[in-house]
Order: structure tokens, then C-alpha cells, then sequence
């Protein structure tokens, strides 16, 4: 049940003639994903690893009810993305550096915020506040305006805000982007902390040794598709060396090879 | 509800929090409202005081003593200098530069042509471009007249005039009073309205998708629609402190500016039931401005493009309020009260004018109460819609 399983997704985006210039196509729709599948469990942390465009981003926005499949469905511990979206957002705390704060709020004011959108009562508000400030060191800078901040102190305010009710499914978008190495630290340190407390998590990245690190499973999508879906250990043994990264290329050359990608 | 309740204060302290905003937001309005029109009422009062005032440089030539005599039993302040026709050159440049207010010719033989009976023409010099010359024109002309009337008068007795004429005034002294309220106001009140919902509106709602910010609201469990009706609610609240601060400012300031001409306007002439209507008119519309406003933020990619797309509706409602403007009075059809906007410069206007129907009142605010609905429906399929909301 606190399986989130992604089947047969499709995404199809229709270019605007700005987007068309931009990627240099006449192509008047792209296919952001297709048919992409795959399974992430309680205890673990999937990695979501593909290169810039692969629909990493579109995979996770549809996982969060962003955007609508066109094609397929996401069940998120037995919620529908399609049918049941109000429940799949009850259930999941999303992290992309598309999702901004507002520079004129306080974390200690956001924090409350949302955690009453999220229907949770005051007493426990007040509570896991003390716990995230205190974890992630906003405690300090909670009435600091988010305008106000550093990158990382935004980061580690967003990561908050992001797990006020305390959600069964975590799904991190480059969550280490632009951030220091000390920060970018705590936060890898935070995520194992969430998979030992039996969360599922996705961690969508490009770096590498990231996911050497951090991942139980990987998934790899090049232009659209899951190339390879596997456990960290069985997708190391298809390469002679384990390195992960000699894994992405061939995959990657071989998708080019065949006139896949761009 | 509870979700309407917490992202209405949330909107509501993210306008309340920051001064400036406040200050730009809410009390500039009113207070630029009331400086500006007094600062303008006092200067029609200076200007007026200031020609009343001014001595007048009259040249005259054959003037009789006995129009001289009847000239200073009139409230007027000239002062009589002697033609010289040799000068006349350089008196028609004097009087174009504004140096000299009138020259007066009359005939050699102006009394005897008048104990005579012989028709006499006084030639008058003037400059209209010159504020002072052109005020002596109308007060000598107006003088010579009534000296003319006179003379009438003393020839030919009552027989001198054709008729009399008399009147009676009925009128309602409120609703005349109000009525100078109904052609100001229903203008003005539809503009502030609209220019406080412009300030904060577009940053709302467009502004959080400039800034990425609308998409971690969207990703939380509250309805669309809740969302949709919390920041309606909030900005028309904000709104309407905005309008009831231009309101405050115009009604004092309104005496300050019609008093420079002689005019009055007493704004204590409504009772507590005129404000009453007039508040539950003001929120209705502001909530379908409000609504209209969401819409175009909600559609536009930018703060910036939902301003430049708010544009024409703003210049239509500007629009609304100036066709009313010269009657000072309101519509009997009913079907004006079916018309968002319209129908509450309508409705302000009977408020003002002590002439308003309970029924054109019932359906202006049922009215935009529906057409608020429909802008929230709109507002939620917009915020449902990827395409609009993640555009790039």
C-alpha cells in the first residue's frame, strides 16, 4: 500500500513557437515521457537519473498532480493522480527548485501556513516546527524574511516546509542543487534519515556520486524512457568497473546511436 | 472554509505586513485624493479672489460723469485714466500685453444722444487671452447694461419691459445637494476601486507565478476553488480599504475644492442607511472588480502583461462612470442593474441623489454576486489548467 507506482506514463507537451526557436524544431508537440514505469518502496530511496530533458522533471511534477498524465496513471499509496489528487498532494512532500517561497514571509510564518493548508492541528505544528528549525538550523533565522537568506538557509526552509505532514512519500528534485558542500551534506544526511524511518523516496539528480551514495534502486531515463530500472547493486554489475557513470554514457551513446536523443 | 479562512490571512498579512505597500496601497489614495483637491479648490479660490481683487486699468475717453458715478456704486475696483488718440498705437499693445485692462470710447455726443433719443455706440477695447481684461469686459459690459436698463426705465416707465418674469423654486434641497455628489463621485469611486485592485491584484495572483511561488500552494491539499475564493476574498477586502480611503478623501476634500468657486457641498446631508446602501454597493463591485482582475492575473504570465490586459477594462469602467456624469441622475431601466459596473454607477448615483429602488438595488447586488461566481469559477479552471498556470 505505501508503494508509489508509476505505469505506462505518457506526457505530451505542445511547443510554443518561442520553445520551437529555442530547441530549433518545427516539431509542434514533444513527448516529454513515454510509457515510463517503475516501482519505489517504503525503505528506500529510488534514484531518478537521466540527462538534462530526459522528463525527469515532467515524471515528478506529474507524481506531485502539477501536471495530468495523458496516458497511464500514478498510484501513490493507493491514490490515483488522476482520480484522487487532493489526496496524492496529502501524501507526498515535493522538492524542486520550482517551487519557490515567498521572499516576503518568515519560515517560523510559512512553516505555520502550510502546515494548516495541510490540515494539521496547532499543538503539532508548533511541535515538528521546534524539531525541523532545530534539525536544519532555521531556528536562528526563522524571523528572517526568506528575501533575506542565503541559498542554502532557502534550501534547508524549503526542505522544511516541504515534510510539514510528515509524508509517508518524499520526492526531491535536485535537492543539492547550488548548495555548499556542508549543506548539501545534511541534507544527503537527512534523506538516509527519512528512508531508515521507513519513508519511500525519490531523489531525481545528475550527480552521480550522489546516487552512489544515497540510492537502494536507480532508474534511468534517457529522451523520455526508462532504459534501466534495477537495484543500485544489479544496474553496478552490467558494467565491467560497477561505475555508474560508464553505465550512463553507454546508455546514453547507445540512445544516441539509435537517434533518440537531441 | 477553514483552507478559504487561512489563505484569505495569509494574502491579507502579506499586504498588511509591508508598510510601503500599505502606505502606497491604501493611504496614499486618500490622502493624495484630499491634498490634490484641496490644493486645487484653494488655488480656483486664490485665482478668484485675485481677479475679484485686482484694481482695473480702464481708459476712457468722453466718459460721462454720471456713468463714472454709476460704475463705483458697483462692486468693482477700476481706475479711470484719460484717451489720448495719439497713444492709441500703443495702448492696443498695452492692453495685448495685459499692461492695460479696457479702453472705453464713447461719442462726443453720447449724453445729448441719449436725452435725444438718438442711438449712441460706445466702442470697447479688450483682450479675452488676459484674465483681468477679460473679467473688466463682463463686469463694465454687465454694468452698462443694467445703466442701459436704467435709462429705459426712466423714459418709458413699466412700459419700458415687455414682460417680468418670476419664478418659484420647488425643489428638494438634499437631493439638489446630491445631486452634486451624483455627477463627482460615481466617476471617481469606480476609478479608486478599480486602481486599488490593480495595485495588489496582478501581484497576487500573477506575481506568484512570476516568482514560482503559486506552484507550492498547488501542490498542497486545498481545493483550487478555495484557493480561488481566499485571494478574491482577501483582495477585495484590501480593496476596499483602498476605496474607503479615496472615498474619505474626496468627501472631505469636496467642500475644500467646489468652496475656491463659490460653490457648497455638504457631505453631512446622507444618513447612516445612504452609507449602508452605498457600502453594500461599493463591496459588491469591488468584489466583481476583484474577480475580473483575478481572472486576467490568473491568465497572464506576468505582472506586467496581466497590468497591460487589465488596461481596457480599466479605461472601459472609466468610461461607465463619465457617461453619467453630466445627468446626475440614474437610470429607471432595470435592465441597467443587470450590467456589471454599470449598474453601480447607477446605483451610487440614486444612493446620492436620494432616489433609490429597492428592487434596482436587490438585483445590482445579486447581479454581482453572480458575476463573482462566475469569475471564481473561471479563476478555479484556470488554476486547474497546466497549460496556464506553467507556461512559459
Amino acid at each position: 500500500m505505501n508503494t508509489l507506482e508509476v505505469s505506462n506514463l505518457k506526457k505530451t507537451f505542445r511547443l510554443s513557437k518561442k520553445q520551437q526557436k529555442i530547441e530549433k524544431t518545427n516539431i509542434k508537440l514533444k513527448v516529454a515521457v513515454n510509457d515510463l514505469s517503475f516501482t519505489a518502496y517504503p525503505g528506500e530511496i529510488f534514484g531518478l537519473l537521466g540527462p538534462n530533458g530526459a522528463g525527469k522533471t515532467t515524471c515528478l511534477r506529474a507524481i506531485s498532480t502539477l501536471i495530468k498524465p495523458d496516458e497511464g496513471d500514478i498510484i501513490v499509496g493507493g491514490s490515483s493522480v488522476k482520480n484522487d489528487s487532493i489526496s496524492v498532494r496529502g501524501k507526498i512532500g515535493f522538492l524542486t527548485s520550482e517551487l519557490k517561497l515567498e521572499d516576503h514571509f518568515t519560515p517560523n510564518y510559512l512553516y505555520t501556513y502550510f502546515s494548516r493548508l495541510h490540515g494539521i492541528e496547532e499543538e503539532i505544528i508548533e511541535e515538528r516546527k521546534i524539531v525541523f528549525f532545530e534539525k536544519f538550523g532555521i531556528e536562528e533565522f526563522k524571523e528572517v524574511k526568506v528575501g533575506d537568506l542565503s541559498t542554502g538557509m532557502k534550501q534547508k526552509v524549503s526542505i522544511a516546509i516541504s515534510l510539514v505532514h510528515n509524508p509517508d512519500f518524499i520526492i526531491f528534485d535536485e535537492p543539492t542543487n547550488g548548495l555548499d558542500v556542508l549543506t548539501a551534506r545534511s541534507v544527503m544526511d537527512y534523506l538516509i534519515e527519512l528512508k531508515e524511518s521507513g519513508k519511500t523516496v525519490i531523489l531525481s539528480t545528475h550527480i552521480l556520486s550522489v546516487v552512489d551514495k544515497l540510492c537502494d534502486r536507480v532508474g534511468i531515463i534517457i529522451n523520455g524512457k526508462m532504459k534501466i530500472c534495477d537495484t543500485l547493486e544489479n544496474v553496478l554489475k552490467t558494467s565491467p568497473n560497477n561505475d555508474l557513470e560508464e553505465i550512463f554514457f553507454d546508455l546514453v551513446k547507445e540512445e544516441e546511436l539509435s537517434g533518440g536523443v537531441n | 472554509m477553514k483552507n478559504v479562512l487561512t489563505i484569505f490571512k495569509k494574502e491579507f498579512y502579506r499586504v498588511m505586513s509591508d508598510r510601503r505597500l500599505v502606505f502606497t496601497a491604501i493611504l496614499l489614495p486618500g490622502l493624495a485624493i484630499y491634498v490634490m483637491y484641496t490644493f486645487i479648490g484653494s488655488a480656483i479660490g486664490n485665482e478668484y479672489e485675485d481677479i475679484t481683487e485686482h484694481t482695473m486699468i480702464i481708459y476712457t475717453e468722453n466718459m460721462p460723469a454720471e456713468i463714472e458715478n454709476f460704475l463705483d456704486t458697483q462692486e468693482i475696483n477700476p481706475e479711470f485714466y484719460d484717451y489720448n488718440s495719439s497713444n492709441h498705437e500703443e495702448l492696443e499693445a498695452q492692453i495685448l500685453a495685459g499692461e492695460v485692462d479696457m479702453l472705453i470710447i464713447f461719442s462726443e455726443t453720447f449724453e445729448d444722444d441719449v436725452d435725444n433719443l438718438i442711438v449712441s455706440d460706445i466702442l470697447i477695447y479688450y483682450n479675452p487671452g488676459k484674465k483681468y481684461s477679460e473679467y473688466t469686459f463682463s463686469v463694465i459690459a454687465n454694468a452698462l447694461h443694467s445703466y442701459a436698463n436704467v435709462i429705459g426705465l426712466d423714459r418709458y416707465g413699466d412700459s419700458y419691459y415687455a414682460f417680468t418674469l418670476d419664478s418659484e423654486v420647488i425643489m428638494d434641497e438634499e437631493k439638489a445637494a446630491g445631486q452634486g455628489f451624483a455627477m463627482l463621485l460615481p466617476m471617481l469611486i469606480i476609478m479608486f476601486l478599480f486602481s486599488g485592485a490593480m495595485s495588489i491584484g496582478p501581484d497576487s495572483i500573477a506575481g506568484e507565478k512570476e516568482r514560482g511561488t503559486i506552484a507550492t500552494l498547488l501542490i498542497t491539499p486545498v481545493k483550487r476553488s478555495e484557493i480561488a475564493i481566499g485571494k478574491v476574498l482577501s483582495l477585495s477586502v484590501i480593496s476596499m480599504f483602498s476605496a474607503t480611503s479615496s472615498f474619505i478623501g474626496i468627501m472631505l476634500s469636496l467642500p475644500n475644492l467646489t468652496s475656491g468657486s463659490g460653490g457648497t457641498l455638504d457631505v453631512f446631508i446622507y444618513g447612516i442607511s445612504d452609507y449602508i446602501y452605498l457600502f453594500a454597493v461599493l463591496l459588491a463591485t469591488v468584489l466583481v472588480i476583484v474577480g475580473l482582475i483575478s481572472v486576467i492575473s490568473a491568465y497572464a504570465k506576468t505582472i506586467k502583461e496581466a497590468s497591460m490586459l487589465i488596461l481596457p477594462f480599466y479605461f472601459i469602467s472609466m468610461a461607465l462612470g463619465i457617461s453619467t456624469m453630466f445627468s446626475g441622475e440614474a437610470s429607471n431601466d432595470l435592465w441597467i442593474y443587470f450590467t456589471p459596473i454599470y449598474s453601480s454607477v447607477n446605483m451610487i448615483i440614486a444612493i446620492l441623489t436620494f432616489d433609490i429602488s429597492i428592487t434596482a438595488f436587490i438585483i445590482t447586488i445579486s447581479t454581482s454576486l453572480v458575476y463573482v461566481t462566475i469569475f471564481i469559477y473561471i479563476l478555479n479552471k484556470l488554476f486547474q489548467s497546466e497549460r496556464i498556470m506553467f507556461q512559459k
